[in-house]
């Protein structure tokens, strides 16, 4: 099919054999790349429901869309999906039941494995040493990494490329966080670009795999040239335009939502007790830009450039990284009641160069404060670290501890779920996650749309789900385009994204037709997720948005409506077209999307 | 110190001229491509390292432009693969990009280095300097593609002559578009312009990971 290679990219670590598979052209028209073909391809691949995550048996994916390498302004982006070694259900069917699990990074290498004349990477089985896989277009060898195994993300980006002799070629990899096997790892590129959630870092290094390295020479090939051609003018025309969106994104990346949030009661503070942070405005994105931020940049083809480059220094020596940002800056920042500039760059520097999800971390490190602040922990427990509020020094031991997975780090790297559990007395009231996937720096009361987005995500607790059916859907898409949501605005009417399908697939792409295909995926996941065990009762919020009012800001008194969002719920459920007592889709539903395949689950 | 005014981004680049020995100023850093306007002024393409965002559309849009595809009877541009163009953007760490592509250099090593003896009518090597853009230009007829070119541009200049993998001659120079560089029109932030400078001004050339380095030292110092 016309807009791919057709071809994934198999690697057995276990047998050190390389295949290149074909992919069925039903599964590029009905799941079309990235996180959908991705979810395919797992539901093909895993041997049976249950498989242990970070066993050798789990496959894990490396997937960019049938726009990646295309230069449509912004899609840069590539899917990593594998099993998840993060979630679970309340009614385990099997001791590994867990979610599918995916998660999107930038950067370039997505485009680069498109050049190189391939769909996607798909990695199974386990090496015996830690390794990397080095891929020049047909020339694919895994190559022992053991000389890198225990190096920070930073220093391993900076000198691997180096080691190489060649700076074309596009990399991604983990550090000592996805060695360790820390649960909530993340997988990295450029130092600063993650595939952050989901544990996804964690799966890869369960195959001892370090890095992939990518260089390619080639260009999938194009149905309508002309029209692509057509397409891509009027497209760079359009971002060529002024726009206040535009500005905000290279004025301010993500973390103009700091503040913004802040004000708007919405954002996570204190372990989600609060949705405002009096300290913000020394944490925000006017505060970076004054005191350290040094240049912006910007992923393959794209005009936005909302990455930044953060040159601290201060108490907390020299380091240049992308910081903060809404996510990274909320959770190591206002969440914790950290508003030192410096500290915070270093918080989310180390995060990064253990490669774990920033998210996790600052959540379970605002759980552990709060149950510190309580009493219901103390000193010993946290192996003598002093874990107050607004503590940068505290927060920073508790880094090292998880990514290095020593004495109290091993317990937080499992997450807030484990940690409430263990510690008990009531603290899983405040332990804020979803089917054990912590939440991310959107705050729930008085927005109740988030907590959809939190209850209905297929990987556990995400604020990129989507609110309701018709944002879930068009975000599977992107995910499966490799199209960036940064960049959605502008994709609208002649230049919608199925605009740029059509022409690059030679097949036209109705607005129906691409709402069914986004539909379709989510509903994979969804049955995928069942099958495990999950159901209706996962789909709950902790109990702290039901029952803590906000005491300050301007949602003072804020609180969830247990009945409301039970009705939202439901009517969600409804609309999706799935059964209200379990969320279990209907055959109906699932013969209407052409997955009545997985009828019998 | 953020270089989004004026004044410091001129400070920022005498600085590097002071420092470079003889480099031009302007933030010209080594990407030069002089053409004689009919005044005897020179234009030049000029890169703002202060600006590049590392997006490598430029590098898309060189390969569109340079690397025509016929397409049911007609010449349409390539579709932007990346591998073909002639501008390279490349990247390190700590966070800089730098965009580099062949300077025109006045002293052209590659030129210098071809051994082909020089046409007894044109003057021409196989390697040569196109009159009307002054642009590097192969004869593919008399190179014999010893890659000595390749070897000299990057001992002495920016290192953009790359030797076709199965010939050996030189591809990736330059050809100012013929006269409407595409990188300059499409770039998304502005970091590449056209501009006239003065006669006087020395060029010179740098590789990109000597530009790195220096940049790297403006803007992260003692990392």
């Amino acid at each position: 099919m016309k807009g791919y290679n057709g071809i994934i990219l198999e690697i057995d670590l276990t047998n050190e054999t390389i295949n290149k598979k074909q992919i069925p052209e039903d599964d590029l028209k009905n799941y079309i790349g990235g996180r959908g073909l991705g979810m395919k391809l797992l539901y093909d691949n895993l041997p049976e429901p249950g498989t242990d995550p970070l066993s050798p048996d789990n496959p894990i994916l490396f997937m960019p869309g049938p726009f990646s390498g295309f230069p449509i302004p912004s899609s840069s982006r590539t899917c990593v999906v594998t099993k998840s070694p993060r979630t679970s259900p309340l009614n385990k069917k099997y001791d590994h039941s867990s979610t599918v699990s995916y998660s999107n990074m930038g950067g370039f290498v997505g485009p680069e494995i498109r050049f190189a004349g391939y769909d996607g990477l798909l990695v199974k089985g386990k090496a015996k040493k830690p390794v990397y896989i080095s891929i020049e277009d047909d020339n694919v060898k895994i190559i022992s990494a053991e000389r890198y195994w225990g190096m920070g993300t930073d220093k391993f980006d900076k000198y691997f490329v180096e080691d190489l002799g060649d700076r074309r070629f596009e990399y991604f990899y983990i550090g000592p966080a996805g060695e360790n096997l820390v649960p909530y790892a993340s997988v990295i590129n450029t130092a600063a670009r993650a595939a952050g959630r989901g544990g996804v870092g964690c799966v890869m290094g369960s195959k001892n795999l370090k890095a992939v390295a990518v260089k390619g020479s080639g260009m999938p090939p194009v149905a309508n040239h002309k029209k692509y051609l057509d397409l891509l003018e009027k497209a760079r025309l359009s971002f060529k335009e002024d726009s206040s969106s535009k500005a905000s994104w290279r004025e301010s990346g993500t973390a103009g939502a700091l503040v913004y949030s802040s004000k708007k009661g919405s954002q996570a503070v204190k372990n989600y007790s609060e949705g405002t942070f009096e300290g913000i405005e020394k944490i925000g994105a006017k505060a970076s830009r004054k005191q350290i931020w040094k240049r912006d940049f910007a992923c393959f083809s794209c005009a936005l450039s909302c990455k930044k480059s953060g040159y601290a220094k201060g108490a907390y020596g020299v380091i240049v990284h992308d910081a903060p940002e809404y996510e990274t800056g909320t959770m190591l920042g206002a969440n914790l009641m950290i508003d030192d500039l410096d500290g915070l760059s270093k918080l989310i520097f180390v995060g990064d160069d253990y490669g774990m999800d920033i998210i996790s971390a600052g959540n379970t490190i605002g759980f552990l404060m709060e149950c510190y602040d309580k009493g219901l922990i103390n000193k010993d427990f946290l192996d003598g670290i002093d874990l107050k509020w607004g503590s940068v020094d505290a927060s920073l031991q508790m880094l090292h501890k998880i990514g290095k997975m020593e004495g109290i780090g091993k317990l937080a790297a499992q997450g807030v779920k484990p940690l409430a559990e263990k510690i008990g007395k009531g603290s899983e009231k405040f332990a804020i996650q979803v089917k054990g996937h912590e939440l991310a720096a959107w705050n729930i009361p008085a927005h109740e749309k988030t907590g959809i987005s939190y209850v209905t995500a297929n990987r556990g607790g995400c604020h990129l789900n989507g609110g309701d059916i018709s944002e879930q859907d068009g975000i599977v898409m992107m995910d499966s385009l490799g199209a960036c949501a940064f960049a959605e605005g502008w994709y609208k009417d002649e230049l919608h994204y199925r605009h740029f399908l059509s022409a690059l697939t030679g097949t036209e792409w109705s607005e129906k037709e691409f709402d069914i295909a986004g539909e379709r995926i989510f509903n994979l996941e969804k049955m995928m997720n069942y099958r495990e065990g999950f159901n209706k009762n996962d789909d709950i919020l902790p109990e702290r948005f039901y029952s803590h009012k906000f005491t300050m800001g301007p949602k003072k008194g804020a609180v969830v409506d247990r009945n409301e969002f039970a009705g939202r719920l439901d009517k969600y459920y409804e609309e999706r077209g799935w059964d209200v007592k379990t969320s279990r889709p209907t055959d109906d539903k699932l013969e209407e999307l052409g997955l009545g395949f997985l009828s019998t689950i | 110190m953020n270089l989004t005014t004026n004044q410091s981004r001129r400070d920022f680049l005498r600085a590097l001229a002071i420092g470079a020995g003889g480099m031009a100023v302007i933030g010209n850093l080594g990407f030069i491509f002089p053409q004689e306007t009919p005044n005897g002024e020179i234009k030049a393409i000029v890169v703002d390292f202060a600006i590049c965002t590392g997006c490598r559309t430029c590098e898309t849009v060189c390969s569109a432009n340079n690397h025509k595809v016929e397409v049911n009877g007609e010449l349409l541009k390539g579709l932007g693969n990346p591998d073909l163009s002639n501008i390279k953007v490349w990247h390190y760490n700590p966070d800089v990009d730098i965009p580099v592509t062949c300077f025109l250099c006045e002293d052209a090593p590659c030129i210098e280095a071809c051994p082909v003896e020089p046409d007894s009518v044109t003057g021409r090597k196989a390697l040569y300097r196109d009159e009307t853009f002054h642009t590097i230009t192969n004869d593919l007829d008399r190179c014999i593609g010893c890659e000595k070119c390749s070897k000299a541009c990057r001992e002495k200049s920016g290192g953009v002559i790359f030797p076709n993998k199965k010939t050996g001659k030189p591809e990736r120079m330059c050809t100012l578009c013929g006269g409407d560089p595409q990188c300059v029109k499409y770039c998304p932030y502005g970091a590449l312009q056209y501009l006239t400078i003065t006669p006087e001004i020395q060029l010179r050339n740098t590789s990109p990971d000597s530009i790195a380095e220096k940049m790297i030292e403006f803007y992260y110092p003692e990392i």
